[in-house]
C-alpha cells in the first residue's frame, strides 16, 4: 500500500512538471505580447523595449522558464502587470475564499446527491425515481447564472429572506462568519454538481443492487437499510470517487459566472481577467494550481479506492 | 406431525413492463428433515423464482397470489410481516447461490460477512459470531479458517468461495437450506468436491435441502425426491430412482435423452426439444408443453392437465410415456446430412429453433470437394508452443520476473475433417491455446502451422488473408455479438474485411447462411438481443462459416446453453462438419460435451498438455490419473451410478498457474504422486496408436517400444 502511494505520488509529481513546461510554452507561443496587450496598441517600440526588459522577457525561453520554476518553488510568481500585485498575495487572497465556496457547495452536493442517487436506484422506474430524475435533468441544463438569479429574486427581492451578495469579507474566518450571505451562492452551486452526481450514484446503485451479495444479504434476513447500507452503499460509491476526483479541480478554479453573479471575486474571475489581457504572471499561477488541484484530486481520488476496494489495496504490482 | 416444510399452491405472479409473467404456478411439495428434494428443468422454467418465493424474496413487480402457502413446522410464513419474515431468512431456511464469484460482497471481509447472520439472528457479540465464523468455514473445509476472516472475497477461488458461501448459510444451522445451482460455475472436480461435502452436512445437520439444478447428473447423485418443472408448474415428481427409469412425462423422457453422455455413440445425434419454453406472460391454453411434445394432440392443446397419479409419483400428462427413450431417437449424424442435402428433413428440423422449421436448406449446403492428395499431412500443427504473461511490475529492477505459464510447450496435430478436443479445468490454459491457434494472439515460442504456413510470420493482408481459414466461436452468445449490430450486419462484416464480393453476393451469402444454421431469413434484420441464447450461438457460427474456413476453434460453444438447446447447437456443429468437410478444435471443460465432438481429446493441466488419445481410447483407458480424475467427477445421469461414487474424484485445487510445482505438475493433487513426481518432469509415452501421456506411473502400461520423447499427439 505504501509503496503504491509513493508510486503514485512520484507520478503525480512528474505530471506536476509537465503541466508548468505546457503552459510555459503555449503562453509564450501564442500570438501577441504582453508589453503590447499591458501598454496598448499605440505604445512606442522603446516603450516595449523597456518594458520587456524590466519584465525579463527579452530574454531567451529556457532562462525565462528556469526563473519561474526556480521563483514558483520560493512562492514567487512575480508581480501582475496588470494589477500590479504580487500574484502570490493575488492568489493567497482568492483561493482560499474560492475554496470555502465550492468546497462547501461540493460537501452539500453530495450529501444530497448520495442519498437521493440510492434511493432513486431502490425505486427505480417509479413515480418518485421519474421526478427526481426530471428535477435532475433541469437543473443540470439550467445555467447555473440564470439559476442564481432566480433564486437572488426569490430569496433577496421578493422574500427578503437571504442577501443576495455573497459575504463580502477577505479573509475565510469572516466569510464563513456570515452563513446567511453563503446560502445562494452556495446552494446555486451545489444544485449543478448534485444532478450530475445523483445520476451517476443512481446507476452505479442500480448495478450494485442487480448483484448476487445483494441477494445474498437479503436472503441472510437482513433489513433493507442495513442491505443498503453495508452492501450498496460501499460498493456503488466507487466510480463516484472517479467523479469526484475529476470535479475537484473545480473547487480552486472558481466558477466564473457564480462570483460575478453574487460579487464575490474569486479565482474565477481572476484568471478571466488575466487572459483578456495577457496577464503572464497571473496565467502562469493560475494554470499552475489548476494543473497542481487536477492532479491531486486524481491522486486522493485513487487513495479513496485503494481505501474503499480492497481489490485495488493488494493487487500490488 | 405436519411436514418440516409444506408447500401448498405457491403461485407467484411478476408485473412487468410486457404484462404479468406467471413465473410459478400452482406448486405444492412437502420436504422432510434429512431429505433432499430436487427441483429441476431448463432455465425460465420458475425452479430459482420456486426457491426465492419460499423467502419471499421476491423480484419488484413480485407477488404471492392468494391461495399460495409455505409452512415451516406448521408455522404459514406467507403473508407474515417483513419483520418476522426477516427472522426466518438466514435462521431457519438459508439459501446458497449460484455464483460465488458474484455472490459475495468484494469490499466486506470474510470473516465479516459470515458472522453477519449470526450477529443478526444470535444476538451475540461481535467475538463470539466471529468464533461461529471460524467454526463453519472449518466444517465447510476451508483450510486455516482463522487465518481466512480477514481475507477478502477476491482473495480466494471459486471453489473456497463457494465454501464460504455454504458456511454462511449455515451458521445459524437452518433447517432447511435451498441450494440454487450450488456448483453450475465451478468446475467438475470443485463441482464434485462440494456436492459431497453438501450431502456430508445435510446428514450431519440433518438438514431438508432443496437442490435447485438443471443437470441431470447432479439431480441423480444428490437428490432422494424430484420435481421437474416447466414453463412454472411441476410436471412431474417422483423419486429419484424412478424419475430416471420409470419416468411418465415426455418433458423428463425427452430433458434427460438430451443430456450428452460419455457413453454415447457419437455417430448419433443427440435427440433434441424442439423450439423453446412458452412466454410465461402469456402461456397457452392446455398443456404448456404441448407445442414440443412429439405425443401431443388436440385435447392437449385445449385442456391442461393436472398433477395426478399416486402419492409415489405424480404427473401431469395425458399421454404418459413409460420409461426413457430409445438412444437411436436422434438419428444418425450421416442421415440428417444426406437429408438436408435432398432438401431439410430430419436433421434441419430437429435443429430448428424457430417454427419456421426446415428454411430450403437443399439449395444452400456448399459441401466443399473433399483434397485426398493433402489428407496425409496435418491441417493444422502446433509445435512446442508457449506463452507466458508476466505479472504487473516484474520489470521493475529488484524483482523477480513472476510470469504466468498459461500454456508449456504444447504440440499436437489437426487432420483434415477432423475435431480435436481440448478438457481442462479452467485456468488450465485452454482458452489461451485457443487465441494461439487462431493468431488472435501469438507465441512466445513454438509456432502454429496451417497447411505448412507458419502464421506467426504472416503479417497484414497476408495474415488477414490466411485468417479466412481460421475462425472461432465463442462461449458466451450474449457478449459475442456486438448488441448494436443488426444480424444481416453481423454475418456480413467478415465478407466486407474480406472484400468478398459484391454487394448482392454478399447478401445472397448471408441469407444462405441463415438458412445453414436453421434460422429464419427474417432474422437478419433483428438485433441479438431478439434471439435466444440457443439461436445467437447459431448466429455465432453462421459468422464463423461465413468465409468458409478449414478451421473452427470452439471455445466452450454450449457451456451457456440449456440442456435442450445444447443438444440442437451439437447436432448443428456435427451436421455443419459433415456438410463442409470442417475440422474443429473444440474447447470444453465437460467431458461429455467433448467425448461427443471429438475425434481425439488433449488433456490440459496448468498449460501442459498431459495425454491425448482417440476419444474412445481416452475414454476407455485413461493414462493418466488427471484424465481418470476428470472421467470420474462428470455427473452421470444415473443413479446407482452417481450415488456409487460419491466422494471419488480430484482432490484440491489447480496451483497458482505463476508458480507451477516442479517436476510434474499434477503432483501436488495426484493421488499416485511418489518422491520422483516432483523431481522430475514425466516426458510423453504412447500408450498405443495415437494415445501418449505424461506420467510416471500411468494408470495402463505403456506400449513396449515406446520411446520417451514421442512427438506430442502426432496420430
Amino acid at each position: 500500500m505504501t509503496a503504491y502511494l509513493l508510486r503514485r505520488t512520484g507520478q503525480a509529481i512528474v505530471v506536476v512538471i509537465g503541466v508548468m513546461v505546457l503552459t510555459f510554452a503555449l503562453i509564450h507561443l501564442a500570438p501577441g505580447s504582453a508589453a503590447r496587450a499591458t501598454l496598448g496598441t499605440k505604445a512606442t517600440a522603446e516603450r516595449i523595449a523597456v518594458f520587456n526588459a524590466a519584465n525579463g522577457l527579452n530574454r531567451p525561453l529556457a532562462a525565462q522558464f528556469a526563473t519561474f520554476v526556480k521563483q514558483a518553488a520560493e512562492g514567487n510568481f512575480g508581480t501582475s502587470y496588470s494589477l500590479h500585485e504580487p500574484v502570490s498575495t493575488l492568489i493567497a487572497q482568492r483561493l482560499p475564499r474560492d475554496a470555502v465556496l465550492l468546497g462547501l457547495s461540493t460537501l452539500l452536493a453530495l450529501l444530497v446527491a448520495l442519498p437521493m442517487g440510492v434511493y432513486q436506484a431502490v425505486r427505480r422506474g417509479r413515480a418518485g425515481d421519474h421526478m427526481l430524475t426530471v428535477l435532475s435533468f433541469v437543473l443540470y441544463s439550467m445555467p447555473d447564472f440564470f439559476f442564481g438569479l432566480l433564486l437572488v429574486a426569490l430569496f433577496s427581492v421578493q422574500l427578503h429572506l437571504l442577501p443576495s451578495q455573497a459575504p463580502q469579507a477577505q479573509s475565510v474566518g469572516g466569510v464563513l462568519a456570515d452563513p446567511k450571505a453563503l446560502v445562494l451562492p452556495v446552494v446555486t452551486l451545489a444544485l449543478v454538481s448534485l444532478a450530475s452526481f445523483s445520476r451517476y450514484m443512481r446507476s452505479s446503485a442500480i448495478g450494485v443492487l442487480a448483484q448476487d451479495h445483494v441477494l445474498v444479504a437479503r436472503a441472510k434476513g437482513l433489513p433493507e437499510h442495513l442491505v443498503l447500507r453495508r452492501h450498496v452503499l460501499r460498493n456503488a460509491l466507487l466510480p463516484v470517487i472517479t467523479v469526484l476526483g475529476l470535479a475537484a479541480p473545480a473547487i480552486v478554479t472558481g466558477a466564473v459566472i457564480a462570483e460575478s453573479v453574487f460579487n464575490y471575486p474569486g479565482m474565477g474571475l481572476l484568471f478571466y481577467q488575466a487572459a483578456t489581457s495577457k496577464d503572464y504572471p497571473i496565467l502562469l499561477a493560475s494554470t499552475l494550481v489548476v494543473g497542481v488541484a487536477t492532479v491531486l484530486g486524481s491522486l486522493l481520488a485513487d487513495i479513496a479506492y485503494t481505501l474503499l476496494d480492497p481489490r485495488i489495496r493488494y493487487d500490488r504490482g | 406431525m405436519p411436514p418440516l416444510l409444506d408447500v401448498r399452491n405457491l403461485t407467484t405472479h411478476i408485473r412487468t413492463g410486457r404484462g404479468t409473467v406467471r413465473a410459478v404456478q400452482d406448486v405444492s411439495f412437502t420436504l422432510e428433515a434429512g431429505e433432499t428434494l430436487g427441483l429441476v428443468g431448463e432455465s425460465g422454467c420458475g425452479k430459482s423464482m420456486t426457491g426465492l418465493s419460499l423467502l419471499g424474496l421476491l423480484p419488484p413487480g413480485g407477488t404471492l397470489v392468494e391461495g399460495s402457502s409455505v409452512r415451516l413446522d406448521g408455522r404459514e410464513l406467507v403473508g407474515l410481516p417483513d419483520r418476522e419474515l426477516r427472522t426466518v431468512r438466514g435462521n431457519d431456511i438459508a439459501m446458497v447461490f449460484q455464483d460465488p464469484m458474484t455472490s459475495l460482497d468484494p469490499t466486506k471481509t470474510i470473516g465479516h460477512q459470515v458472522a453477519e447472520p449470526v450477529l443478526l439472528h444470535r444476538g451475540v457479540s461481535r467475538a463470539a459470531a466471529r468464533e461461529r465464523a471460524v467454526e463453519v468455514l472449518g466444517l465447510v473445509g476451508l483450510p486455516q479458517p482463522r487465518r481466512r476472516l480477514s481475507d477478502y472475497p477476491h482473495q480466494l477461488s471459486g471453489g473456497q468461495r463457494q465454501r464460504a458461501l455454504i458456511a454462511m448459510a449455515l451458521a445459524n444451522e437452518p433447517r432447511v437450506l435451498i441450494a440454487d445451482e450450488p456448483t453450475t460455475a465451478l468446475d467438475v472436480t470443485i463441482q464434485a468436491q462440494i456436492l459431497a461435502l453438501l450431502a456430508d452436512l445435510r446428514a450431519r445437520l440433518g438438514m431438508a435441502m432443496i437442490l435447485i439444478t438443471h443437470d441431470m447428473g447432479v439431480t441423480a447423485g444428490n437428490t432422494d425426491r424430484v420435481n421437474v418443472m416447466y414453463a412454472g408448474r411441476i410436471a412431474e415428481s417422483t423419486g429419484t430412482d424412478r424419475l430416471f427409469s420409470r419416468m411418465r412425462h415426455p418433458y423428463t423422457q425427452r430433458l434427460l435423452a438430451s443430456v450428452p453422455r460419455l457413453t454415447q455413440d457419437p455417430a448419433l445425434l443427440l435427440p433434441t426439444i424442439p423450439g423453446l419454453p412458452p412466454d410465461l406472460a402469456d402461456p397457452p391454453t392446455g398443456c404448456r408443453f404441448a407445442d414440443r411434445c412429439p405425443y401431443a394432440t388436440a385435447r392437449c392443446r385445449a385442456e391442461e392437465p393436472q398433477l395426478d397419479g399416486t402419492a409415489e409419483h405424480r404427473f401431469a400428462c395425458w399421454h404418459p410415456v413409460d420409461g426413457p427413450a430409445p438412444a437411436e431417437i436422434g438419428g444418425k449424424v450421416a442421415d440428417a446430412v444426406a437429408g438436408a442435402a435432398t432438401g431439410g428433413g430430419e436433421g434441419a428440423a430437429a435443429t430448428t429453433g424457430l417454427a419456421e422449421g426446415p428454411a430450403a436448406a437443399g439449395t444452400v449446403v456448399r459441401p466443399r470437394a473433399p483434397e485426398p492428395a493433402a489428407a496425409a499431412a496435418p491441417l493444422l500443427e502446433a509445435r512446442g508452443l508457449v506463452r507466458e504473461y508476466p505479472l504487473r511490475g516484474s520489470w521493475l529492477p529488484g524483482r523477480d520476473r513472476r510470469v504466468v505459464h498459461a500454456v508449456s510447450d504444447v504440440s499436437f496435430t489437426l487432420a483434415r475433417g477432423e475435431t480435436f478436443g481440448l478438457v481442462g479445468e479452467s485456468g488450465c490454459g485452454k482458452t489461451t491455446l485457443g487465441r494461439l491457434l487462431v493468431g488472435l494472439d501469438r507465441p512466445d515460442a513454438g509456432a502454429v502451422t496451417l497447411e505448412g504456413t507458419d502464421i506467426g510470420t504472416l503479417r497484414g493482408g497476408e495474415l488477414r488473408r490466411r485468417r479466412r481459414d481460421l475462425q472461432m466461436v465463442f462461449q458466451d452468445p450474449f457478449s459475442s455479438l456486438d448488441p448494436r449490430m443488426r444480424v444481416s450486419a453481423v454475418l456480413r462484416e467478415p465478407l466486407r474485411i474480406q472484400g468478398i464480393g459484391t454487394a448482392r453476393e454478399q447478401r445472397a451469402r448471408v441469407a444462405e447462411l441463415m438458412a445453414e444454421v436453421g434460422l429464419p431469413e427474417r432474422g437478419l434484420d433483428l438485433f441479438p438481443h431478439e434471439f435466444s441464447g440457443g439461436q445467437r450461438q447459431r448466429v455465432g457460427l453462421a459468422r464463423a462459416l461465413a468465409l468458409t474456413p478449414k478451421v473452427i476453434v470452439a471455445d466452450e460453444p454450449v457451456s451457456a446453453l440449456d440442456v435442450s438447446v445444447r443438444a440442437q447447437v451439437l447436432n448443428l456443429m456435427k451436421r455443419l462438419q459433415a456438410a463442409h468437410g470442417l475440422s474443429y478444435v473444440v474447447i470444453s471443460h465437460d467431458l461429455a460435451v467433448v467425448r461427443h465432438l471429438a475425434d481425439r481429446i488433449g488433456v490440459m493441466y496448468l498449460g501442459r498438455l498431459v495425454e491425448v488419445g482417440t476419444a474412445a481410447e481416452v475414454h476407455r483407458r485413461p493414462a493418466h490419473p488427471y484424465t481418470a480424475g476428470l472421467l470420474a467427477a462428470v455427473p452421470v445421469p444415473d443413479p446407482a451410478q452417481e450415488r456409487a461414487k460419491r466422494g471419488a474424484g480430484i482432490g484440491g485445487e489447480l496451483p497458482d498457474p505463476a508458480a507451477p510445482p516442479s517436476g510434474c505438475r499434477f503432483r501436488t493433487r495426484c493421488p499416485l504422486a511418489q518422491e520422483r513426481c516432483a523431481r522430475e518432469e514425466p516426458a510423453l509415452r504412447s500408450f498405443g496408436p495415437g494415445h501418449t501421456a505424461a506420467c510416471h506411473f500411468p494408470l495402463v502400461a505403456p506400449a513396449a517400444d515406446s520411446p520417451s520423447d514421442v512427438a506430442a499427439g502426432r496420430p
